[in-house]
């Protein structure tokens, strides 16, 4: 088997990592395949970076197996574990890891040196990469003396200037402020798709892993939580970990109400007896669930619509102004739900109003 | 695993076993020869027992008067750093960072050359003496060969190693600590004693502790000025046993063992001490401390450091000098008849340009081979993830708790033993300061590579570059300035160095601090100035070459 004709690039299985006592990454398993970009996103400690400088070689693993175009590069049953030289994986690291003591040039040629590339193929690979990354006229300047944002663009040209396969990235864009990093990622997207690098990326920014990834692996505390495209993630999250990390979401828990759900729908009924109707996404329930709804879906009018399912009268308890929205908190029930409408509509504290959630949006977790 | 036997293993493997051995196989020597009670010749050894150490205990005076002087030095040299530390780091005295830098300049100028310079100014014969008589005294004004005079000079030398450990705690002392006592109503005195004293104290205990160590197996200033008044410390009673004919190696080795066992015990308690300090840099932020302003008092105090310099360094120099250009020793000026004859003989006559050649080029070669050595076992203890890398870093802090001559000592005894001709050999002197300098060399060369990121090597292996093309492509050069200051700290100790080397050199390898020992002893004070002032401009010379090159003074701990 070719590595052209593999399917997957990358196989993590049933990888283990501990740091002294405790096991940071607990038996994760995913593939990755050829030309995408996958992210692994989570909090601090939750072992995606782990997972990543284990592919890299980086990290020594506990158990599991890793392999890299079809190739073993960890195994703990084979007792194969190939040093990070010689594994074919490149990567952009969080600091950059810029060698203050050479030129740019030296820096992005570093990879093609050590594969004894020819002086006229370094030179053309060389400025070929700056030049994608725009900073073609930098060449002789001294690492030493590049901004943030410009040292995260050599390390950048470096990672793919000998043409790699597979790239991993740790936090490349964290020490960025906001909107740099915004910049970048879509920068960082354009190439990996341009160039049909497979990108393993870490990050803990939400909103980075919605941009920019083909498939995202949210992680917590060393497990898989759920991996889908960002739209499977962010209209379906499956767990109150997920629903709550990627997005805002509230929680609606009630009690199974079979008699009462509609064709196609799944209905809860909550402890102060309203009824929601939500879909299942084929989810399995027991006698009790609970529904995730994004605080961005549910609509708020001054009179109460013709709809029948999903309108409750609420009150409106505080309105906080964030400039591109507005969070309402309402009184529902005995709870309080947290909604964010656009700053066009208005709706005072102490108002009364009603709320209608689509059942689409409401998203019966996994239990 | 394919990786378990490669290069980096196995380099990895083989210095440690080599440091180990440099720094265990002499002390298993020392304990061996302590302990045999049968013929010192046969060996292995016939019967083991504790006799030699009744030698010790029928000679309580020896034991006395180390006790008595150390106590005494380390007094002094606390009073002396506490003194200088508090005024340079907690006042706005004029001139505070220069005059910090001068701090380290008594290492520099050494035990032995000030312990010479003392001697030569404080003699019943010396300068200050002559001086005193001349302006009518009647009886000698000083006397530097008792106990207080060698514990004064000892404590010259080790005040500034005082300096460094309670200036580095005062300097870590967060502000708002005093602040807040000062914003609750407490004035400048109540602050300092219920919370400046409090958090400092542990680091002022911890210097007790170590110079108290530290002055237990100090040599030069005992031998220089204890000696000739047959007044011996443990040290001196070491090396007299060992020079005489028949050299009594049990008594020695013996002797060596307790003051070893004493020094570890008391390097255990500061190691304690230490750790439960640091509460003081908890938040591990550097702080600019608050200066308290002293008004027309910043010139006494300014006057005080100043003085100390002098005492220390700048007037042993002068007398040192002005008696190495004499012909006889006199201060009567009309006596005085100048001459360059002493630098001449130190330059013409063999067994000293010997020592002095020798003294370079085993300078030279500690400074390379130490260099190669304490790098790789910095990056082995502080970057790779070796089994055993804390074990490693124990055996390479281990010579500070051995007192240089006992170490001497038992390189002597494990050496002699050898069919290997190494004993008297610049080889075995070079083997005993690689281990001796050990802490030195791997503090300095680790103090650098623990700020460099290790994300930076790992990109170059992530880019393919082996684990040695790493190292040379990008760890050594980013080293260089560490490695540099290294390569200078080493060949400084190594020209100073006496205690280790005493024992150890013989009739074809002398080297200069045993050199300037046997001068005095046999050749007039003017000879023995004019060498231990070439000493010294050596040391300076190359302290100047590390200043230029590196930009500062490096600070050091110990003799």
């Amino acid at each position: 088997m070719t590595e052209q004709t593999v399917e997957n690039h990358i196989e993590v299985e049933d990888l283990v990592v501990h740091y002294g006592a405790v096991m940071a990454v607990k038996q994760v398993s995913f593939a990755v395949r050829r030309g995408e970009h996958l992210t692994l996103l989570g909090p601090s400690g939750c072992g995606k970076t782990t997972t990543l400088r284990a592919i890299a070689g980086l990290e020594q693993p506990s158990a599991g197996d890793i392999r890299i175009g079809g190739q073993v590069v960890y195994s703990s049953t084979l007792r194969v574990n190939v040093p990070t030289e010689k594994r074919g994986v490149s990567m952009v690291f969080q600091s950059y890891a810029i060698w203050p003591h050479m030129t740019v040039f030296n820096n992005v040629a570093y990879g093609l040196r050590v594969r004894r590339k020819s002086k006229k193929e370094i030179e053309e690979k060389v400025h070929w990469a700056l030049d994608l990354v725009r900073l073609g006229d930098l060449a002789q300047r001294s690492a030493a003396k590049l901004s943030g944002g410009q040292q995260q663009r050599v390390a950048l040209a470096r990672s793919f200037a000998f043409s790699p396969t597979v790239i991993l990235f740790d936090e490349p864009l964290s020490n960025l402020d906001a909107k740099l990093r915004a910049e970048m990622r879509l920068e960082i997207k354009e190439l990996q798709y341009r160039l049909g690098i497979t990108s393993v990326y870490v990050t803990h920014d939400q909103e980075e892993a919605l941009a920019i990834s083909d498939r995202v692996i949210v992680m917590n505390t060393g497990i898989i939580e759920q991996i889908g495209t960002p739209g499977d993630i962010y209209d379906r999250p499956r767990s109150v970990f997920v629903a709550d990390f990627v997005g805002a979401a509230n929680l609606i828990r009630g009690t199974l109400r079979r008699d009462l759900a509609p064709p196609g729908l799944i209905t809860l009924e909550t402890a102060t007896g309203a009824i929601v109707h939500g879909c299942d996404n084929g989810r399995s329930v027991g006698t009790a669930g609970a529904f995730s709804v994004r605080t961005v879906y549910p609509w708020l009018r001054p009179e109460r619509p013709p709809e029948a399912r999903n309108i409750w009268k609420v009150r409106i308890n505080r309105r906080v102004f964030l400039g591109d929205f507005v969070q309402y908190l309402v009184a529902w029930g005995d709870e309080q739900l947290v909604i964010r409408r656009p700053p066009t509509e208005r709706f005072d504290e102490g108002a009364t109003v009603y709320m209608g959630i689509a059942p689409e949006h409401c998203v019966l977790l996994e239990s | 695993m394919e990786s378990r036997f490669n290069t980096q293993t196995l380099i990895t493997w083989v210095v440690m076993v080599l440091c180990a051995g440099l720094v265990l196989y002499p002390l298993v020597f020392l304990v061996q020869v302590a302990l045999n009670t049968g013929d010192a010749q046969t060996w292995p050894p016939a019967q083991y027992g504790l006799d030699n150490f009744d030698g010790l205990l029928r000679a309580p005076k020896v034991l006395l008067n180390t006790l008595h002087v150390a106590a005494l030095a380390t007094g002094m040299a606390v009073l002396i750093g506490f003194s200088m530390a508090w005024i340079l780091s907690r006042t706005d005295v004029p001139g505070r960072r220069t005059l910090e830098s001068l701090m380290s300049l008594p290492y520099y100028v050494t035990p032995l050359v000030g312990a010479l310079a003392w001697s030569a100014l404080g003699s019943p014969r010396g300068i200050i003496n002559q001086l005193w008589y001349a302006l009518g005294g009647t009886q000698a004004l000083v006397h530097i060969n008792s106990p207080e005079g060698i514990a004064w000079v000892m404590a010259l030398f080790e005040g500034s190693v005082a300096f460094v450990m309670i200036s580095a705690a005062m300097k870590s002392m967060d502000p708002a600590l005093e602040e807040s006592s000062q914003v609750l109503g407490a004035g400048k005195l109540e602050t300092m004693l219920r919370v400046t004293l409090p958090l400092v104290a542990p680091a002022v205990v911890g210097a007790v502790i170590f110079v108290f160590a530290e002055m237990l197996g100090s040599f030069s200033a005992a031998a220089i000025l204890g000696m000739p008044e047959r007044f011996f410390v443990v040290t001196t009673a070491i090396w007299t046993l060992v020079v005489r004919f028949p050299p009594d190696f049990p008594l020695a080795a013996a002797m060596g063992l307790s003051l070893f066992g004493v020094m570890l015990a008391m390097m255990y308690l500061y190691r304690r001490v230490m750790h439960s300090a640091t509460y003081v840099t908890i938040t591990g932020k550097a702080f600019r401390p608050r200066l308290i302003q002293m008004g027309w008092r910043r010139w006494p105090l300014f006057g005080v450091c100043v003085a100390y310099l002098c005492v220390a360094v700048f007037l042993p120099m002068l007398a040192l000098g002005y008696v190495s250009l004499l012909k006889f020793a006199t201060v009567i000026p009309k006596d005085i008849a100048w001459t360059l004859d002493n630098y001449r003989t130190a330059f013409d006559l063999g067994p000293i340009r010997e020592a002095l050649g020798t003294s370079l080029t085993l300078g030279l070669l500690t400074a390379t081979s130490g260099m190669v050595l304490m790098g790789l076992l910095s990056w082995i203890i502080y970057r790779s993830h070796t089994r055993g890398a804390g074990w490693l870093e124990y055996i390479v802090m281990f010579p500070q708790s051995v007192p240089r001559l006992v170490f001497g000592l038992g390189l002597l005894l494990s050496w002699v033993v050898m069919p290997i001709p190494v004993y008297g050999t610049i080889w075995l002197l070079l083997v005993g300061y690689l281990t001796v300098f050990l802490p030195l060399g791997v503090r300095t060369i680790s103090g650098v590579m623990v700020q460099l990121d290790k994300s930076v090597e790992e990109c170059a292996r992530v880019c393919g570059a082996s684990w040695l093309y790493q190292l040379w492509t990008v760890t050594m050069p980013l080293l260089r300035p560490g490695l540099i200051a290294a390569w200078v700290l080493l060949f400084i100790a190594s020209v100073r160095e006496v205690g280790t080397s005493v024992l150890l050199i013989g009739p074809r390898t002398k080297v200069i601090g045993p050199a300037i020992i046997a001068s005095w002893e046999s050749s007039g004070l003017q000879l023995t100035a004019a060498m231990a002032l070439i000493q010294v401009s050596i040391v300076f010379a190359a302290l100047l070459v590390l200043l230029i090159v590196a930009g500062r003074m490096v600070r050091i701990e110990g003799e």
